[in-house]
């Protein structure tokens, strides 16, 4: 029998983040799509019908919280009291142990990669990436949020995304990397819940429940 | 309370209006004693063209409202509007296809709008003008002469910057445009760019742009108004200079050189098709029963959300019509490098072709693409993990794996 010790790895900040953030993806995800490509609501009279209102509603909605939740993630990465991981966030630069984590999910090799950091090397380029690509979304969509909510906060962080409006090229340049990155972001998470099983599986450290209960079970010398 | 606030708002506005007032009225005596006479006189000509007092009087409380401005100031602008003869204009014709100047002056039949421009004092303007060659040139010296600094200068057209911009050369000298261009501008009171091809290029600048071709702003690196538009709407030229005669300045601009009260809303934020957007009605392919009722033309390339202009408020042809009432959606037309970033002009953004190196493909399907291969790379990867047992410690070497 394998004789397995729990060990406390995500703070409760952390897993409220991450699922908050896994809703906020998929509603976007979802009302972003009917923006891109809407289809016509055929019954009732206009008067009635605030379909794609409501859609960008909620987009918008999903967008702010997202915001947050993102500023609130990277604050966590600094002034977490449990355990700031910025550092983790560079486990790639550990060149050895990459190439050994490499060939290990290539499944060309057995040798596990090393336990070193919070993430191995693959994982922090992938998170690293994730939160890459949250900056690129929140402000686009905060530009093309401010373009139509001109007042209060909206309107002071529009102003401060605005010269990055005129730097892309307007606002149709704006929508379209809103597009491609939603794209990026999708890739990101059919490969992340993937993984995130795959790893449950190969490791038998009960990943996927980590997320929730906020321990892993390890073998003490790994 | 609230009462006490609204007073002091009410107070603070008049206040503010009533200096803008002051100042107007300054500059406009000042505008009376430094201009040089007309040359006929305007009210003649309205009657002449048929214009009735009535009439005009209606387009300066439209122009006073497009302008911004409160009611008190139709006078001012009628007095403007008397004045618009006698500023001296230089207009410049650079890479385009005069259709901005097409545009403003072949109309069916006369508006305020139209006479203005027609009466426009052009000291030089190489379309119009009857002059050529080295008479032509000397009208430009001579303009250039008699009115340093108190001349406007209108440029159409972008320049050509490649080949030391010998891509365009006018005139019996063979000058460049961009040297004509910087002699000009140095001497003008201020410089209106008109029309997208001098505001930013345009067509000339459109990939692969192999002249270089760039928008005034640009290629000289000077501060212009830019009013933008394949071709602008007259009232957004005429507006700006009202403005310069009443306020002897340019009025406040954009981040981008576009006068704001011209400028600052979307086409989207005040399109008469907009509630057929919120509720989620599209005109789905040309002649359809949604283009028949009027419906939102999102889905057939409209670029109304990405393009910022007033053509939805103050509209084409004395306010006849304008391209979305029409029936087609909005090109983006007053917005830099629109050809480029608003392809294609018939589908939604999210159609836009992505890629390079001679492969090009639509976002969605490269997305769905990625996405089918990851999931196919994924299922293989699993099926694999499992056949092999990887990672799990073998049956034959059972201590092996625990010691790593
Ligand atoms: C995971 C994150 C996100 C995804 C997947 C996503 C997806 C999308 C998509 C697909 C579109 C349509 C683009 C098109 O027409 O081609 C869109 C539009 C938009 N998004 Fe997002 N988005 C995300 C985050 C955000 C955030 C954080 C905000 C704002 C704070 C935001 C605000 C907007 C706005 C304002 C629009 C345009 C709506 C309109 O013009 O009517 N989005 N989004
Ligand atoms: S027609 Fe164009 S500008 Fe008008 S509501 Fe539809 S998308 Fe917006
Ligand atoms: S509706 Fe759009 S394309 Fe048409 S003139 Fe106005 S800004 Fe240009």
């Amino acid at each position: 029998m394998d004789t397995r010790t729990a060990i406390k790895e995500w703070s409760l900040a952390i897993r409220v983040n991450h699922w908050i953030m896994v809703i906020c993806i998929f509603g976007l995800i979802i009302t972003g799509f009917y923006i891109a490509h809407p289809f016509t609501v055929p019954a009732g009279e206009t008067i009635d019908k605030f379909f794609m209102g409501y859609a960008r509603f909620v987009h918008l909605i999903f967008g702010v919280i997202l915001t947050f939740i993102f500023l609130w993630r990277v604050y966590l990465a600094f002034f977490s009291r449990f355990h700031a991981d910025w550092k983790d966030f560079l486990a790639w630069t550990d060149w050895k142990n990459f190439w050994t984590q490499i060939k290990f999910y290539l499944l060309v090799s057995e040798k596990k990669p090393e336990h070193k950091f919070l993430y191995g090397p693959l994982q922090s380029v992938a998170y690293g990436g994730l939160l890459a690509m949250l900056v690129v979304v929140v402000i686009t969509g905060v530009i093309l949020m401010g373009v139509e909510y001109s007042l209060g906060v909206t309107g002071v962080a529009y102003a401060a995304v605005k010269p990055i409006q005129n730097m892309l090229g307007g606002l149709a340049t704006v929508r379209f990397i809103h597009h491609i990155f939603t794209w990026l972001i999708i890739l990101f998470v059919v490969v992340h819940i993937y993984m995130a099983f795959w790893y449950d599986v190969v490791f038998k450290e009960g990943t996927i429940s980590s997320m929730v209960g906020g321990r892993v079970f390890r073998k003490p010398h790994d | 309370m609230g009462k006490d606030r609204d007073a002091e708002y009410r107070s603070k506005v008049s206040g503010y209006y009533h200096q803008l007032m002051e100042q107007c009225q300054a500059n406009m005596d000042r505008m009376d004693r430094e201009l040089p006479r007309a040359r006929e006189d305007f009210g003649e000509i309205l009657k002449e063209r048929g214009v009735t007092r009535r009439n005009f009087l209606k387009w300066t409380s439209a122009m006073t409202a497009a302008l911004m401005l409160p009611p008190i100031f139709k006078p001012m602008v009628a007095r403007a509007a008397e004045n618009f003869s006698r500023l001296p204009v230089v207009w410049l014709h650079f890479a385009e296809c005069t259709g901005c100047s097409e545009s403003f002056l072949r109309t069916s039949y006369p508006n305020v709008d139209d006479i203005l421009l027609d009466t426009i004092s052009l000291e030089y303007h190489e379309t119009l003008m009857a002059a050529a060659g080295y008479q032509a040139e000397a009208n430009l010296e001579k303009a250039l002469k008699d009115f340093p600094g108190k001349f406007v200068c209108v440029i159409e057209g972008a320049i050509p910057m490649g080949l030391d911009g010998k891509y365009l050369t006018l005139g019996p000298k063979g000058k460049t445009a961009l040297e004509l261009g910087r002699e000009v501008t140095s001497k003008a009171a201020a410089t209106i760019c008109i029309g997208s091809c001098s505001c930013f290029g345009n067509i000339q600048a459109a990939k692969p742009n192999p002249t270089d071709a760039k928008g005034i702003r640009d290629a000289l690196h000077i501060s212009t108004v830019n009013i933008a538009g394949c071709p602008p709407s007259p009232q957004n030229f005429v507006g700006t200079i009202l403005h310069f005669l009443m306020f002897g300045g340019m009025p406040p601009l954009d981040s981008l050189g576009r006068p704001v009260w011209a400028y600052g809303k979307r086409i989207h934020d005040y399109c008469e098709r907009r509630p057929h957007y919120d509720a989620g009605e599209y005109v789905e392919e040309w002649g359809d029963d949604g283009a028949k009722k009027g419906w939102c033309l999102y889905k057939m390339g409209c670029k109304g959300p990405y393009t910022y202009s007033n053509c939805a408020r103050i509209r084409f042809n004395d306010g006849m019509s304008w391209p979305i009432m029409a029936g087609h959606g909005c090109m983006g037309c007053t917005e830099p490098a629109f050809w480029d970033t608003m392809a294609p002009l018939e589908k939604p953004i999210s159609e836009k072709p992505i890629g390079g190196w001679g492969v090009t493909a639509r976002v969605d399907s490269l997305g769905a693409a990625l996405t089918g291969a990851a999931i196919v790379g994924i299922a293989a990867h699993a099926g694999l993990t499992a056949a092999k047992g990887h990672g799990q410690p073998k049956k034959a070497e059972p201590d092996k794996e625990s010691h790593e």
